[in-house]
């Protein structure tokens, strides 16, 4: 478009090339500020997901795992209609759930079979330990993984732990994550065990509603389980990684 | 998203400057020198998004302008910011009842109003 240019709205042309000047250099400042702040959520989730892997180490697999269970988490957030915003958060606070066992003896982590009541106790410390290593930051992205390691063995008929919270009493995060723990862990291969099918997983799943699990969760699961099965499958074949969860905001954006 | 904005503000000088500074992010950016100008841009080019200047030779003024904007939904109904110079309080009145989203009071801030796009871009549905 041409527009007219008239004398009486025009600067000092040097102090008009200064002036472009200075917003040039503001420009560059603004995109290295964003890069710079950018980094710094990067690196708040490398030392989340480093800390995870250290705890899974300590368990027994790989990692993958817990990153399906982060993208398994946003799904279900999403389809439940939460915010993106709240979606991504869980993405990446999901997978720290069992961060505690870091606190958790090897004698008892790693025991075959099955526990002693003590031993049972000692092992179900792990959701305040998380909560507590978690909850010393006050980013956002802890204080929700801090909120999922401590809830997601609770169980919606009140009779899980630690406090035994039921119901909408139990933060939503956290009941998320307990369904899509149980979903992913009984789909994939154990030591003991081999992987059950997507059909007998989601009827163990069924069988727990209202019990274990939200109705409302379950519910919403069952009508989305095509698309969290094809994600599963696709997160396994391209081996997703703790970059992948991220870096995956930017994709849709 | 804010994808497209059109800036319409008489002063060459001023319009240059926040056309330089939308450039630090990566908006669809188009000019026009007065609110007629203006008006034929907004059918043209369907901003998501108009910051208008108040005081502008022409037919009309930009509280003008950001009536017809603002009533006419055929004209996509893009957020409107006004660019109002220091000490016209009148004209923000007037203005936020011409339906105007928000204003900046000149001379603006560049970072103010990154800003300002931000938290409209956050108000919209997607």
């Amino acid at each position: 478009m041409n527009l007219p240019v008239s004398a009486s709205t025009q600067f000092d042309p040097a102090a008009a090339d200064q002036m472009e000047t200075i917003i040039s250099d503001l420009g560059r400042m603004y995109q290295e500020r964003n890069e710079a702040l950018q980094e710094v959520a990067r690196a708040h989730h490398e030392a989340l997901f480093l800390l995870a892997l250290a705890a899974e180490y300590k368990d027994d697999d790989t990692g993958v795992h817990i990153v399906r269970i982060g993208f398994l988490a946003e799904a279900m957030a999403t389809f439940l209609g939460q915010p993106r915003a709240y979606a991504q958060l869980l993405r990446k606070a999901a997978p720290m759930h069992d961060i505690g066992k870091i606190g958790i003896p090897d004698s008892v982590l790693k025991k075959p079979g099955g526990f002693t009541q003590e031993e049972r106790q000692i092992m179900n410390t792990h959701a305040t330990i998380g909560a507590d290593i978690l909850g010393k930051s006050r980013i956002a992205l802890f204080q929700m993984a801090s909120e999922v390691a401590l809830t997601h063995h609770e169980r919606w008929d009140g009779k899980g732990y630690p406090a035994g919270t039921s119901g909408d009493a139990i933060p939503l995060s956290g009941r998320i994550t307990t369904v899509v723990d149980f979903y992913d862990a009984l789909t994939m291969d154990r030591v003991y065990r081999r992987a059950f099918s997507h059909e007998t997983a989601l009827n163990m799943m069924a069988a727990e509603r209202g019990k274990a699990f939200d109705p409302d969760i379950v519910d919403c699961f069952m009508r989305h389980s095509e698309e969290m099965l094809a994600l599963r499958l696709d997160l396994t074949a391209r081996q997703a990684t703790f970059t992948d969860l991220v870096h995956s905001d930017q994709k849709t954006k | 998203m804010t994808h497209r904005i059109l800036i319409v503000e008489d002063h060459a000088d001023i319009r240059r400057l926040i056309h330089m500074t939308l450039e630090f992010e990566n908006y669809e950016i188009h000019e026009a020198a007065n609110a007629d100008d203006g008006l034929v841009a907004i059918r043209e080019f369907r901003p998501h998004l108009v910051l208008l200047d108040v005081m502008m030779p022409g037919s009309m003024d930009g509280l003008e302008l950001c009536r017809i904007i603002k009533s006419d939904p055929s004209l996509g109904m893009p957020w409107v910011v006004l660019l109002t110079a220091r000490g016209q309080s009148q004209d923000i009145e007037a203005g936020m009842k011409a339906g105007a989203d928000t204003y900046l009071l000149k001379p603006f801030s560049p970072l103010k109003l990154i800003e300002t796009i931000h938290s409209l871009d956050s108000l919209s549905k997607e």
